[in-house]
Parts: structure tokens; C-alpha cells; sequence
């Protein structure tokens, strides 16, 4: 970082978004924890609902710490492995935040955590391949990341931006993970940009956390990796966002990134294939911030993936009860509708607050906030108010696919209108009304 | 903890995202524009007395009571409380001079609240802006009261023992070639109100050529013996309206509203930038007896060595509703675009147009009317003025 862009601030910036309050004091500067495993653990056997595997475990097996318990039924599926050592109790099902009920295998551990020896073999394997064989899911899109590393290679990527800009409040576990393991990182990244053969590999970091990017700057020089400070204005976390910052190249609307030849993956992600690439280890933790006004020992923890979530929480404690609790940021999250949920690989936060927010809209009297803070230029006043089942062109629908979902028009519309959620509303009925016509 | 806490969840709302709130409510936003119009408001009672105090209280109560009203008979119930109403009813109480019957800001409340907001379906469906429009629809039934041109030439100006207090007995018009000042006359003449002309009405008169010249001097005779000094404008020590005058109070409440983020800056700085560009460029009328003709460019004219065309512009800056235009009744958020370059065009519209017909047109209330004027335009440059869109304008 020079002496100018430490003063004046990054450079790079895009129009739009607006800074919300981090609230990442309480987290961010603890380590990460692990959360030992000595409680049942409800391992889904899916990563996602789409992703089928076949159980290879029966009920009263003993497994290993890292051991397979259900394999993926095709190339563009997922295994699943056991988070420790233990008991196979029985199959079963077990709800998910994102996904619902997905099928589950009741685990007891035996308290040894003893894990399988790091087989040799890997070093021979592929890039992907290793992906595959432990379990990497991509965490935003939620597609197998050996899938999406081998999409990015047939739509010949050149540049592939690791995001670890995370904006949203509360959040914390890219952070630690940048201040803990920048090298590692480092190294993934370079592996990565190898396998797909990208002319740049970008870190893309948020330019509050100075010592950090200095940090990761150092461990960067002389690698083919690029550090590039951003400013932390939701949402630049996100990937369309994020590629217009750093690349200036527009997104079009209903499009994915790897259009545009850029991969971007989430740093949860290049930590995941980290493991898997030096250590030989599946994916069997997530690692997750705990935190909001309801916390007591906010933090970001390390957790076996089958926890229940009511075992997290009393593990971190709480100050309050709980009335709204969000899998995800506060903006972008899903609101966890059960509390009989356990942890999954994919997550990345668990938000506790101490009060819902219900807000009853007015009218709305034209602020033009919401038209000042959307990172893509929508008007979502005025799209809010759309009646999807009677417009239908096709300007209209790029609009609505335009939108990122970040949920900043809602966040601060002063009317409280539910501005993002009747945009998501609408676009959803219209991509199914538009498939049931070309069905027809 | 224990458990407890947690088992008390067990309906979960499950409420789509985002899950958190900005904080920003209607509530604050109305509370700020209140304390900015208050700031105002209290001036223009300091400056005229307990009369203005009236006329504020008459037009706040009688602007609830209307809003009240509506609400009972269109069965909707009252969007954002009472307080829209009782803005609306302040911001107009602001534009009327503080001698006007009490009938008067009562009708024009009831006006207001019923014709400009009412009748487009209550707060965030209407289209122009509520007080102006009470304030023009009693403008036409009561010219004489308060256009200038007919029945009360002059208005009065509190003397500086009697502000606040007001009880005046008597108010004798005074010789403006001789005024010096607010606070010099008093200890001259050691009366307790006097009455003078509105600046608004003088510069109107000036543009119209009926300021005779002295000699080779256009500019000097207008400044020098019919205007008040630039400062008592500022301070708002002339007659005009209860909010009018004092352009002071007017910046400083903008400022404020600026800080709470409820007014963007560009809007009031256009307003008041092409005001001051159009009073430096549109040509003023020269009267007969000197050649008649047009004299362009008055920002230019230097006469006796003085920059009497800068002190013309400041004069049109300051003399009155412009202010309260900019700052107060043009940054109505639903009656003005959303976006800041948007509201760039719509304030340099209205700051012209108000110098044009304050120049050219004879409507009183110039500002007020460009702002009526400009604001069903406000969707069509919200249209025109869009952001473009991320990805659609490379596709």
C-alpha cells in the first residue's frame, strides 16, 4: 500500500451502496475457536438438496474422523464425510436452514477424535479432482466447486478475484481467516490460478483492515497474486459488484460472472480447498460467526458439520432471548425458521438477536435513498410497485434480474417498505411464468 | 444463560431478508423537517411579534384539524400522524406576512390539506406541494390582503424594543431615501413600528423601470434610497412573510436538514445558483426619461466606483421567499426527484424561473409558483434522469 492510497483510501470504488455499522468489534479480534464435537451430531448426507449421494455407512458402523459416509451418486455430486470419530447410531432426517429436511446420519462420537492418516495418493491427483474427493462447496453460487472450477475452465476465465471483502455487519469469519492463515491462502490461490489458468489472481480485501492487507501483501510478494484493498462499502462483497470495481466489466443481467471470463470464489471456499489441497482433509467443519445482540461469547467458531444449532448457542452463551435468529448476514442471510436446525458446511454465520424488527410500511415518499444506495443502478421504488403478472417485457425482467439481493432498499427505506423481498417475489414469478411459456 | 431463553423462540417469524433496519423512519424525517420549519417559524415570531405567533398556531391547528377530518371522511386512517399535517400547516404559516386576518391561514390550511393532499390520496401520492398550494389558492381569494399591488402597499417592521412584544399602537410609513438601517432609524425617529416596502416589490418595481435614475446611475438610486441595507435581509429586519424574510434562519435550518441527511445540498445550491446567474444575466428595463432600452448584464455594472450590479444580484438573492423556497419548500421529498442530479435541474429551474417572473411576470409569489409549476415535471425527470442500469447499457 503507498503513501497515497493509505491516505486517500482505495481507489477502486463503484457507485452506489452505503456503509452500515460493522458491529465486528466483539468478533474480530478473537481466534478462531473449534468447537469440539462431543455432542450427537445430525451429519446431513447431502450438501445441498440437489447434490444425491449413496450412504456407504450403516446404522452401528464406527467411523473414522475424515472418513466417507456417503458418496456422491454422480461427477457433479459431493461425498460427505464424518466430522469425528464414532458411532453410526441411525439414519434419519434432519432439517437444514437453507434446504429443509435433507436425510442425516446420527453420530456419536466417542470423544477420541481420531481421524484417518492422510492417504499419499493425493499428491498425484488433479486439482479438481481433489475438490471433488473431499467435499468442496462452493459457498455462494452453492454449486460443488469442482463443477464450478470446471465451468470456469470451459468458458476460459483470465482472471480469477478471491473474495474476501466482507461487508456485511457482523460478520467475521473471513477476517480471522485472513489475520490466521494468510499463507495458506496464498497458496491455494496460486494452486487455483495454475488449475485454471488465469492470467490474474486477485485477493480482494477490505481496505478498513490496513494491517491486514499489509500482512497479506507480504506473504503475497514475489507470487502471481495481486492484493487488492477495497473499500468496505456494502455490498462490494459481492461478485457482480466486485467485478465492476475491479475489473470495470459490466454483468449482464441474469448472467453469471464466469460470463464476463472472472471466477470469483469465496474465500470460505479457498480456505476449504486449503484444507483439502495441504491437508488432506474433507470438509467437515464450517467455520461460522456467532454474534449479534443476543450473544454473549460472540466469536467465530470452528464447528463440526451436524451440530445443532441449540448446542452452538449454548456453547456461546446467550444475554437475551432469542426472537430473531439468521443463518447468513443480516442483509443476504435466511432467517432460520426451526430451532432443531443443525450446522451446515456451507454456512457462515449464525446471527442471534433479542428483537424482530416489524415494521409496518407507509407509503413511500420518495427519498430516493433506495435509488442513491443500489449498487446496480435499479430503481427499486418503482420496481417494488411492479405487477409482475401483467407487465411483460423485457426490460422489465433485466431490471429484476439486475438486482443482487443485497437488501440495502429495504435496510433503509425511512417508509420500511419491503422493497427487496417484493423484487425477489416478483422476479421469481416471473422466470416461473416465463418457463411455463416456453414450456407450453 | 440457560435455556429458557432459547425454548421462548418457537415461532420464529420467517421473514424474508434483510433482517436488520437502517433506522430511518417517517417519523424522523417529518420530526426534522418540524425542528428546521420551527427554527424558521420562531424567528419570523421574534421578528413580528405575537401576531405571527397567531398566524402560526391558527394555520398548525387548523392543518391538523383538516387533515383529521379527511381522514374521517375518506375512512383512511392518518399516514405518518399529524405531524405531515402540522408541517404543512407551518411551512405554509411561513409564507403569509404575519397583518393577515385569522381567517386566512385557516382557509388556506383547510385548503391545502384538502385540495393538495387530500384529494391525490393523502402523504406520498400528491403532486404538488401542499402548503404552496393553500398558499396560492388564498392568494386569489384574498389579493388585497396579501398581493402587493393593491390595498396595503407597505408592511411593518417591528422597531428593536418591540420585537417579540409587538404592541404597537401605530406604524407610520417611512422615507427610504433617508433610512439608514433597522437599528439606526429607531434611535432616530424613536418609533415603534414603521412601515416600508417589501424588497421583493422594489426590485420588482425597479425591474419594471419605475425606479427613477439619478442621472447617469441606474443601480445606485434602487440600493441607495429604496432598499433596505443587505445585512437587515439577512437578518430578516424587512417586511414580508413570517418565514420569508429572515434568510438567516432559513440557511441555518437547511444546514441542518442537510446534516440529518433529509435535504441534499444540490437542490437548495442550484435553486439559489441559477437565481444568482439569471439576476446577473436577464436584462432589467431602463425608464424612459433616460432612453428607454434594456440594460444587460446588471452583474457587470460598475457606477461611482462601487459594485452596485453585485449588490443587485445579492439583493435578488436575499429579498425574500427565495430562501425559504430553496431551503424549506422546493426539498419537499415527495414533490421533488429522487436523485441529486435530478433535483440539480429541478432547482435550477425553479431559481430561474423565479428570477424571470419576479423580473418579467406579474403573478406575486413568484417562487411559489415556479415551484408549483416545476413540480409535475418531478416524474418525467425522475424518468429521464435514471441511473443506468448495471450491465444493461454495455449489452
Amino acid at each position: 500500500m503507498g503513501f497515497w492510497s493509505n491516505v486517500l483510501g482505495p481507489r477502486l470504488t463503484f457507485e452506489g451502496g452505503c456503509f452500515l455499522p460493522d458491529h465486528k468489534s466483539a468478533t474480530a479480534r478473537r481466534p478462531i475457536e473449534t468447537v469440539a464435537a462431543d455432542h450427537t451430531l445430525h451429519v446431513p448426507l447431502q450438501l445441498a438438496r440437489n447434490l444425491s449421494t449413496v450412504v456407504e455407512v450403516h446404522p452401528g458402523a464406527s467411523v473414522l474422523g475424515g472418513q466417507r459416509i456417503a458418496r456422491a451418486a454422480d461427477s457433479s455430486s459431493l461425498p460427505v464425510h464424518a466430522p469425528t470419530s464414532g458411532k453410526i447410531a441411525s439414519l434419519g432426517r434432519v432439517w437444514t436452514p437453507i434446504d429443509g429436511f435433507l436425510p442425516a446420519a446420527v453420530l456419536e462420537p466417542d470423544g477420541k477424535d481420531a481421524w484417518l492418516e492422510p492417504s499419499r495418493a493425493w499428491d498425484s491427483e488433479s486439482f479438481v479432482a481433489q475438490l471433488a474427493r473431499h467435499g468442496v462447496i462452493c459457498h455462494s453460487p452453492r454449486v460443488p466447486a469442482h463443477r464450478l472450477v470446471q465451468d470456469a475452465v470451459a468458458a476460459g476465465v483470465t482472471e480469477l478475484i478471491v473474495n474476501a471483502v466482507e461487508t456485511e455487519p457482523y460478520l467475521s469469519a473471513d477476517l480471522r481467516t485472513m489475520v490466521e492463515q494468510p499463507g495458506r491462502i496464498i497458496d491455494a490461490t496460486c494452486e487455483a490460478a495454475d488449475a485454471l489458468g488465469v492470467k490474474r489472481a486477485i485477493i480482494a480485501l477490505p481496505f478498513r483492515h490496513r494491517r491486514v492487507v499489509k500482512r497479506v501483501e507480504a506473504e503475497a510478494a514475489g507470487r502471481h497474486v495481486e492484493v487488492a484493498p477495497l473499500t468496505s462499502r456494502y455490498p462490494q462483497c459481492n461478485p457482480v459488484v466486485l467485478v465492476k470495481t475491479l475489473l470495470d466489466r459490466e454483468v449482464a443481467p441474469g448472467d453469471s460472472t464466469l460470463d464476463e471470463q472472472v471466477l470469483v470464489l469465496p474465500l470460505a471456499t479457498m480456505r476449504a480447498a486449503a484444507e483439502a489441497l495441504f491437508d488432506d482433509r474433507p470438509i467437515t467443519h464450517a467455520v461460522m460467526a456467532v454474534a449479534g445482540d443476543a450473544v454473549d461469547h460472540a466469536g467465530t467458531y470452528r464447528v463440526p458439520v451436524g451440530l445443532p444449532i441449540r448446542c452452538l448457542v449454548e456453547r456461546a452463551g446467550l444475554l437475551a432471548p432469542v426472537l430473531q435468529a439468521v443463518v447468513g448476514g443480516p442483509l443476504a442471510g435466511v432467517a432460520l425458521g426451526r430451532e432443531d436446525a443443525v450446522v451446515v458446511a456451507d454456512a457462515t454465520a449464525l446471527l442471534l438477536f433479542s428483537s424482530v424488527q416489524t415494521l409496518r410500511p407507509v407509503p413511500c415518499i420518495h427519498c430516493g435513498w433506495c435509488v442513491e444506495d443500489c449498487p446496480v443502478g435499479l430503481d427499486p421504488s418503482s420496481l417494488a410497485h411492479l405487477d409482475a403478472e401483467r407487465s411483460s417485457d423485457a426490460l422489465t425482467l433485466a431490471c429484476l434480474q439486475a438486482c443482487v439481493d443485497c437488501g440495502l432498499c429495504s435496510y433503509v427505506c425511512p417508509a420500511h417498505l419491503p422493497l427487496a423481498a417484493s423484487i425477489k417475489r416478483a422476479r421469481l414469478r416471473f422466470l416461473k411464468r416465463l418457463s411455463q411459456a416456453s414450456q407450453a | 444463560m440457560k435455556q429458557e431463553h432459547w425454548i421462548v423462540t418457537e415461532d420464529w417469524p420467517a421473514r424474508p431478508a434483510p433482517y436488520r433496519h437502517g433506522g430511518n423512519s417517517l417519523r424522523d424525517v417529518l420530526q426534522a423537517w418540524l425542528f428546521a420549519a420551527g427554527i424558521v417559524g420562531a424567528c419570523g415570531v421574534v421578528l413580528f411579534g405575537p401576531a405571527a405567533l397567531l398566524i402560526v398556531g391558527l394555520s398548525i391547528v387548523s392543518a391538523v384539524a383538516a387533515d383529521f377530518a379527511v381522514s374521517l371522511l375518506s375512512r383512511r386512517p392518518v399516514i405518518g400522524g399529524l405531524a405531515h399535517a402540522a408541517l404543512t400547516g407551518l411551512l405554509l404559516a411561513l409564507t403569509l406576512p404575519a397583518t393577515v386576518s385569522w381567517y386566512v391561514p385557516v382557509l388556506a390550511a383547510f385548503a391545502a390539506i384538502v385540495f393538495g393532499k387530500g384529494l391525490f390520496g393523502g402523504l406520498g401520492h400528491y403532486i404538488w406541494q401542499p402548503a404552496l398550494v393553500g398558499r396560492v389558492l388564498v392568494q386569489f381569494l384574498f389579493s388585497q390582503q396579501l398581493s402587493l399591488f393593491v390595498a396595503l402597499p407597505q408592511s411593518p417592521v417591528l422597531a428593536p424594543g418591540r420585537l417579540l412584544i409587538g404592541d404597537v399602537h401605530q406604524a407610520r410609513p417611512i422615507d427610504m431615501g433617508t433610512y439608514r438601517g433597522w437599528s439606526a432609524y429607531r434611535r432616530q425617529s424613536g418609533s415603534d413600528a414603521w412601515l416600508m416596502d417589501r424588497p421583493v416589490q422594489v426590485l420588482r418595481r425597479f425591474a419594471e423601470g419605475n425606479v427613477s435614475s439619478d442621472g447617469k446611475l441606474l443601480y445606485e438610486p434602487l440600493i441607495r434610497d429604496c432598499l433596505p441595507p443587505w445585512v437587515d435581509t439577512v437578518l430578516g429586519l424587512v417586511p414580508g412573510g413570517i418565514g420569508e424574510t429572515c434568510s438567516l434562519a432559513l440557511v441555518v435550518a437547511g444546514m441542518y436538514l442537510i446534516y440529518r441527511g433529509y435535504l441534499r445540498w444540490q437542490l437548495p445550491a442550484a435553486v439559489l445558483a441559477a437565481a444568482a446567474v439569471a439576476a446577473a444575466v436577464l436584462p432589467v428595463q431602463i425608464d424612459a426619461d433616460q432612453g428607454g432600452g434594456y440594460d444587460w448584464l446588471p452583474i457587470l455594472t460598475v457606477e461611482q466606483g462601487r459594485a452596485v450590479g453585485l449588490a443587485y444580484v445579492l439583493h435578488h438573492l436575499t429579498a425574500g421567499q427565495l430562501m425559504l423556497g430553496a431551503f424549506l419548500l422546493a426539498g419537499d421529498m415527495i414533490a421533488s426527484p429522487m436523485r441529486p442530479r435530478g433535483q440539480i435541474f429541478f432547482g435550477a429551474c425553479i431559481g430561474a424561473m423565479t428570477i424571470f417572473m419576479r423580473l418579467y411576470g406579474i403573478l406575486e409569489g413568484e417562487c411559489y409558483w415556479s415551484i408549483l409549476i416545476l413540480n409535475p415535471f418531478v416524474a418525467l425527470i425522475d424518468r429521464r434522469l435514471k441511473r443506468p442500469i448495471l450491465g444493461l447499457a454495455a449489452a
